[in-house]
């Protein structure tokens, strides 16, 4: 009767099954300082908070072949320039209201969420606002009352009535305003951003 | 860095992208098949299978524009999918030897 | 032993708690096609229970249903093989049944929260008490902690059964994947106001779940499934259960990477995720040889029609689901154009019913077929088993339907608005006023029609297989008479 080869034997598995899993989970948790550092807000691909009182566009990077977001000068959010303070208590009540209203299972943030409504990584930026002067405004008011200010595209969807008050609203436009400055690899591809006034 | 894929390349780099897993899939199966059953042609079969994937890793490689490291990620394919399933029966033998010897022992006895 | 009625004399403690599990699992399974068809109906009525029962609650309810059902689904069968592997009574059969009904009525009332409340202002309370806010992990805080209790408690009881009893290789790997499904659960539970350290941590807890804890659990539950209903010989199943481990593990941790493209993640993920998808359907192509070898080594005979078929939708579903949907738009350069689009939601229907609920409903099999007192359960049933057979078709059309449809309106999405347009709002509605777009999901809709029907059935077989059955099962660990 042959024996089992020594490679295929159940000991041999059992610690190959062990060390594997250690490995990877070893060089995952490596890995996961190096991008935890690197994703912390204030860092080069996740600018801090207060970056909501700088104009924010969108240039294309030969080097890396891909669109990335560039700060620019001034452009207060609600005509303020916020300390850093104040501008992470504002981003941290849209957060919050981003959560709490459960935008997730509608719209995409990053491209996680669900399909059933437009992406909002770049919604700051988006051409559907028109104008860069009065979109704060815009926004503001449409997420007060969804229902009336509807612009469905000839889709018929509609944003639900979610109570959302202005100081909620205007914690929104300011998350949006700092995530439209993440740097996410190009992503939505071949983004066209909002027509640029001239910069300050 | 990543060359994204252009726009009429988009539906054969999926269908690519999908055949890569078929066929390699198919050439596992084949594969088994041949050295189960004994079966020349099966293998033949299994080849062609393979061609195939090859075929399909290429026309992944030239649509998605995969350059330097991401030919190293092609060519991993191209080893990986042809020699894993003649490891896994290797493994399956191997796994299985002693069972297959005592059963012929029992039915000797 | 009674035969043929559903007797919990038939069964042992663990197995009892098993059964209520698997009940709840089988609800919670109808609830997540219910609320997925009045999601799907609003893509083409969207006035339909406007500001009433909107999309975003739908939804929530869908696929937090399904979260629940698959996990309610691994404690039932854990709960299930636990006496029958350690080879000892459940430590705390008590316990057990205390823990299952404050997790359903926990799940309850955040069902009902969910569809009550919905939503809350934009505090810290509204996510301990109403609803977090995160696709999957909805769930408001206080419920994560009572998940976790229930689950720690779930654990003890299952790593005390083992300590008292006796260990194996299936049941260390067993409790050692329970610790890591647990302690995961954990990454998920903070608020943060940066996205992407958000997401980041979401992944963790979303895809080491789905890509590689819940397929090693899924791995000891066959492992054990093929000693009990095939013969299978343990040393064997415990080898192909630890290379299963290592190629799953090995390919599997790392695959992370392929969720941190986009997401402010660095650009070296490009390639980790990229290296580590193309590795991935491995695990896979070792299922196909290894099936076809064993099914040239063994004389298999089979006493569970309805759970082998559905073992067979298993292997197929994960093979086509995970496999050929996931790496058809994985690597970066086409991933570009088809994250978070109905891309995504097709790959996500096939693949989360091929590898889970597929086995789920194998092993409900199991468990009514023993409950009924070892109930022939194989071929020539008294009614010609048409209730499986239907459940299983129109399960298996419908979700494939579905997923045909999502992909058809997926490709065309992913081409209008990101390729042509720009990736704008503009964009995003042009592709979804498309007719291909929209035809799509049309499709989708009725084969969700055909899917609800199947799990209607399926309801309906597993209440009544075997019930006016006289005939006792075959015993397939028996040796055949004749080699």
């Amino acid at each position: 009767m042959a024996d089992t080869p020594w490679w295929a034997s159940e000991n041999v598995w059992r610690k190959w099954a062990i060390w594997i899993t250690a490995f990877m989970a070893v060089v995952l948790i490596f890995l996961t300082f190096d991008t935890v550092a690197k994703i912390t807000a204030g860092g080069e691909r996740v600018p801090g908070y207060d970056v909501i009182n700088k104009r924010i566009f969108y240039t294309f990077n030969p080097d890396r072949n891909m669109q990335e977001p560039v700060i620019g000068g001034d452009a207060p959010l609600f005509g303020k320039m916020m300390s850093a303070a104040e501008a992470e208590e504002l981003v941290n009540l849209g957060k919050l209201t981003v959560q709490a209203k459960n935008c997730m299972n509608c719209h995409t943030l990053l491209g996680n969420g669900a399909y059933y409504a437009p992406d909002l990584t770049k919604a700051w930026l988006d051409p559907a606002w028109g104008a860069e002067s009065v979109r704060e405004q815009l926004m503001v008011s449409f997420l007060m009352d969804p229902t009336t200010n509807a612009r469905t595209y000839g889709t018929g969807r509609r944003m639900p009535q979610l109570g959302i008050t202005e100081d909620e609203a205007k914690g929104v436009v300011a998350f949006l305003k700092w995530m439209s400055s993440i740097d996410t690899n190009g992503f939505p591809k071949g983004f066209t951003p909002i027509r640029q006034e001239e910069s300050s | 860095m990543i060359d994204p894929v252009a726009t009429h390349n988009i539906l054969a780099a999926a269908v690519a992208g999908a055949l890569v897993i078929l066929f390699g899939a198919l050439y596992a199966l084949l594969f088994a098949l041949a050295r189960l059953k004994q079966r020349p042609a099966f293998m033949l079969w299994a080849y062609l299978s393979y061609m195939f994937l090859v075929g399909a890793v290429a026309v992944l490689s030239v649509t998605l524009n995969m350059h330097g490291f991401w030919q190293l990620v092609a060519a991993v394919m191209v080893v990986g999918y042809f020699i894993a399933p003649r490891l896994i029966w290797r493994l399956c033998a191997g796994t299985h030897g002693p069972e297959i010897s005592s059963e012929l022992g029992a039915i000797r006895n | 032993m009674s035969i043929a009625a559903l007797d919990s004399a038939n069964l042992n403690a663990g197995q009892k708690v098993a059964v209520k599990y698997f009940t709840v699992a089988m609800v919670l399974f109808l609830a997540q096609c219910l609320f997925g068809m009045l999601a799907g109906l609003q893509y083409l009525q969207p006035d339909f229970l406007y500001n009433v029962l909107d999309f975003n609650v739908n939804r929530m309810v869908h696929i937090n249903a399904m979260v629940v059902w698959m996990l309610f689904g691994f404690i039932g069968s854990v709960y299930w093989l636990v006496e029958d592997e350690s080879g000892t009574e459940l430590v705390g059969a008590k316990l057990a049944n205390l823990n299952f009904w404050i997790l359903t009525l926990a799940v309850t009332v955040v069902v009902l929260v969910y569809l009550f409340v919905q939503t809350g202002p934009g505090t810290k309370e509204t996510i301990w008490f109403i609803n977090e806010g995160r696709e999957y992990i909805e769930a408001p805080r206080w419920a994560d902690f009572g998940i976790v209790v229930c689950v720690l408690i779930f654990f003890y009881n299952v790593a005390a059964t083992f300590m008292k009893g006796k260990w194996s290789g299936i049941s260390g790997v067993l409790v050692l994947d329970l610790v890591a499904l647990a302690g995961l659960y954990l990454a998920g539970m903070f608020y943060t106001t940066n996205i992407s350290m958000d997401q980041h941590w979401w992944w963790w807890v979303i895809h080491l779940w789905v890509e590689a804890t819940w397929e090693v659990l899924v791995g000891c539950i066959m492992a054990w499934g093929l000693m009990k209903t095939l013969g299978a010989r343990r040393k064997i199943v415990t080898t192909w259960l630890y290379i299963e481990v290592a190629l799953m593990f090995g390919s599997g941790i790392l695959g992370l990477g392929h969720h941190y493209f986009w997401i402010g993640t660095p650009e070296y993920w490009f390639t980790i995720g990229g290296f580590f998808s193309a590795l991935e359907p491995i695990p896979l192509v070792a299922m196909v040889v290894h099936a076809v070898y064993d099914s040239g080594t063994h004389n298999f005979r089979n006493s569970n029609h309805p759970a082998l078929a559905w073992l067979i939708a298993h292997a197929f579903g994960n093979f086509f689901g995970a496999g050929v949907w996931g790496f058809m738009h994985t690597l970066p350069q086409i991933n570009l154009y088809t994250h978070g689009t109905q891309w995504t939601a097709s790959h996500g229907h096939l693949a989360f019913f091929g590898a889970y609920a597929t086995i789920i409903i194998a092993m409900i099999y199991i468990a009514v077929q023993k409950w009924r007192g070892d109930v022939w359960m194989s071929g020539d049933l008294a009614d010609k088993g048409w209730k499986w057979k239907w459940s299983l078709g129109l399960l298996n059309v419908g979700v494939i339907g579905m997923t045909v449809a999502l992909l058809i309106s997926g490709y065309e999405q992913s081409f209008v608005e990101r390729a042509l347009e720009g990736s704008t709002w503009g964009g995003y509605f042009s592709a979804q006023t498309q007719p291909w777009f929209v035809q799509g999901m049309h499709w989708r809709m009725l084969f969700g029609w055909v899917t609800t029907a199947g799990v209607v059935l399926l309801l309906w077989d597993l209440a009544t297989i075997g019930k006016t059955e006289t005939r006792r099962a075959i015993d397939p660990t028996a040796t055949p008479a004749t080699t």
